[in-house]
């Protein structure tokens, strides 16, 4: 559905470079920070920006092309809305625009529970309501097959926050291509299926998942368990060998370690034996410096291994290939 | 899609109380003048108030606040910038603003013009109802080029700051009469209505002339438009 084929764009200050990527149904991140070039790759896939070099094929043609701009639906971090139209009027403006049949505004609104904005006018609106009623827009329209939100989770309205990652991956199910820019590591790993690290422009990384990454990262893994007693269970997590520091946050416990199952089950052995109850378990993704180191690390590794390997195979006479039969 | 890219800049012109405040200002400063041409018994006060009041200050200050109206504070590509939003051409979405500014300073300069020409009608002027006739048909095509030569300030700078600056420049090249008062609407609208001519050009041909340059103001404003 969008393919970008050695791309590079430039929008002061922010530089893109040569970016391949190629994304079909389903939720996508783009992580980093916006000076990573998140938002500047959404406008180009978005018919918003232009490109030096390389090409874009957004539901296979241009993304400037008029049949496909309809198909794509944008929510920058500060979307503009007909500011002299009421938020009705304004979804009644953008279905006859797209070329969708008229329905009712409540309905599409209620999707995000953000329905009593109706019939408010948008220059009343504040950022939060503005980005909820975009959101709405998006993601109910029934021509719109690429989504494209920067920062899906800042600055919405909490009753459409609350939504809004059920009705994302239900639009990734009905077959849409939802991309998503986000500088939270978090965000990205609760919304997506999978994520494209960008640092300076450039792609560090691609993973399923943030938390695969932890393990690569040099300050190691992490899990953060919420228990009924912190300091019992702090206590008995720094006797485990497996982990390399603790510390409480508050209700929390966060117990480090290098791998992820060793870590895991020293954190079990720990809730047995304090006897705490478990509110809440989970591995903290890392944090975006160490998610671009462990691309790096794990690019690094990758090199390095194939690099033996193909030394190893060159010094072995039976890995030779075979001549032909026939050859002298 | 056409009557759907339109309720943006109308709700905006309709919707705006201020603009409307600040117009009807102008124009009761026009119906003012003709006013007093008519307690006064001027012969020919039609000509006077239109080619003076009217024309030199009152339909350029019109079309400036009534273009803004439609547009926005901002450039043209951040006015319809919510409409592309949503996939609109934004040749087209330009176009259908600037159109609905077109109108609306075509109506309303036709109107005021020909209000003024029957409300300071004198002895010496053409025939009343030929007057206001023949104002209207002047007033709606200085109000059509003002909305096109705003149209284009609103599309140079990120804000659209060309809006100002394109006013002083028709007061300072409009006024001046030589060759260069030909680009401006000033010029030709005053020929219009029954003032002095740039470079001795007459009626027809500056009518000509206001029509073809409000045509490429429009073009090339709607060119600058898109919002990349």
């Amino acid at each position: 559905m969008i393919t970008l084929e050695a791309v590079a764009a430039r929008r002061a200050p922010l530089t893109l470079a040569s970016i391949t990527l190629d994304w079909g149904p389903g939720v996508h991140a783009v992580v980093g920070t916006p000076a990573d070039g998140g938002p500047l790759l959404l406008a180009l896939v978005a018919g918003a920006a232009r490109t030096r070099k390389g090409g874009i094929l957004v539901l296979g043609a241009d993304p400037t092309d008029a049949a496909v701009r309809v198909q794509v639906a944008f929510v920058p971090l500060r979307p503009a809305l007909p500011d002299a139209l009421r938020v009705g009027e304004v979804l009644e403006v953008a279905a006859s625009v797209r070329g969708e049949p008229p329905r009712d505004p409540v309905t599409r609104l209620a999707t995000l529970g953000v329905e009593a904005l109706a019939a408010r006018a948008v220059r009343d609106l504040s950022d939060a309501e503005t980005r909820a009623v975009a959101l709405a827009e998006a993601t109910t329209s029934t021509r719109a097959r690429v989504i494209l939100v920067e920062e899906p989770l800042v600055g919405v309205d909490p009753r459409a926050e609350a939504r809004l990652p059920l009705v994302l991956r239900g639009r990734a199910r009905d077959g849409c291509a939802v991309v998503l820019a986000t500088a939270s590591l978090r965000d990205a790993g609760e919304l997506a299926d999978d994520h494209v690290l960008l640092r300076s422009g450039a792609i560090a990384g691609r993973a399923a998942s943030p938390t695969t990454l932890a393990p690569f990262s040099p300050s190691g893994v992490r899990i953060r368990v919420v228990a009924s007693d912190p300091r019992a269970l702090l206590a008995a997590l720094a006797a485990e060998g497996e982990v390399e520091a603790v510390a409480r946050r508050e209700t929390a416990v966060v117990a480090r370690g290098r791998d992820t199952t060793a870590l895991a089950e020293a954190v079990g052995r720990a809730v047995l034996a304090s006897g705490v109850e478990v509110v809440e378990i989970r591995i903290e993704p890392p944090s975006l410096g160490e998610a671009g180191a462990a691309s790096a690390g794990i690019a690094a590794a990758t090199y390095e291994a194939a690099r033996a390997q193909t030394r190893a195979g060159l010094a072995s006479p039976s890995s030779r290939i075979p001549p032909p039969e026939g050859t002298p | 899609m056409i009557t759907a890219l339109a309720r943006q800049p109308l709700g905006r012109l309709l919707r705006t109380p201020r603009a409307w405040l600040t117009g009807g200002a102008w124009c009761v400063l026009a119906l003012g003048f003709a006013i007093v041409a008519r307690s006064q018994q001027s012969s020919h006060g039609a000509d006077h108030v239109l080619v003076g009041a009217y024309g030199a200050l009152v339909l350029p200050l019109v079309a400036y606040v009534l273009v803004g109206a439609t547009l926005g504070p901002r450039s043209l590509a951040a006015s319809i910038a919510p409409l592309v939003s949503f996939g609109a051409p934004p040749g087209r979405a330009a176009a259908v603003s600037v159109g609905v500014a077109v109108v609306a300073c075509t109506l309303v300069g036709a109107l005021l013009a020909s209000t003024v020409a029957l409300v300071a009608h004198g002895e010496a002027d053409p025939p009343l109802a030929r007057d206001a006739f023949a104002s209207a048909y002047a007033g709606g095509l200085g109000g059509a080029a003002y909305a096109a030569w705003f149209a284009l300030g609103a599309s140079l700078g990120k804000r659209g700051g060309g809006r100002s600056v394109l006013l002083v420049l028709d007061w300072v090249l409009g006024a001046a009469g030589g060759a260069s008062a030909l680009l401006t609407p000033r010029a030709h609208l005053r020929n219009l209505l029954g003032g002095t001519s740039p470079m001795d050009l007459p009626e027809r041909a500056s009518a000509a002339a206001l029509v073809t340059l409000a045509l490429v103001w429009i073009l090339v404003a709607v060119r600058r438009a898109h919002p990349r």
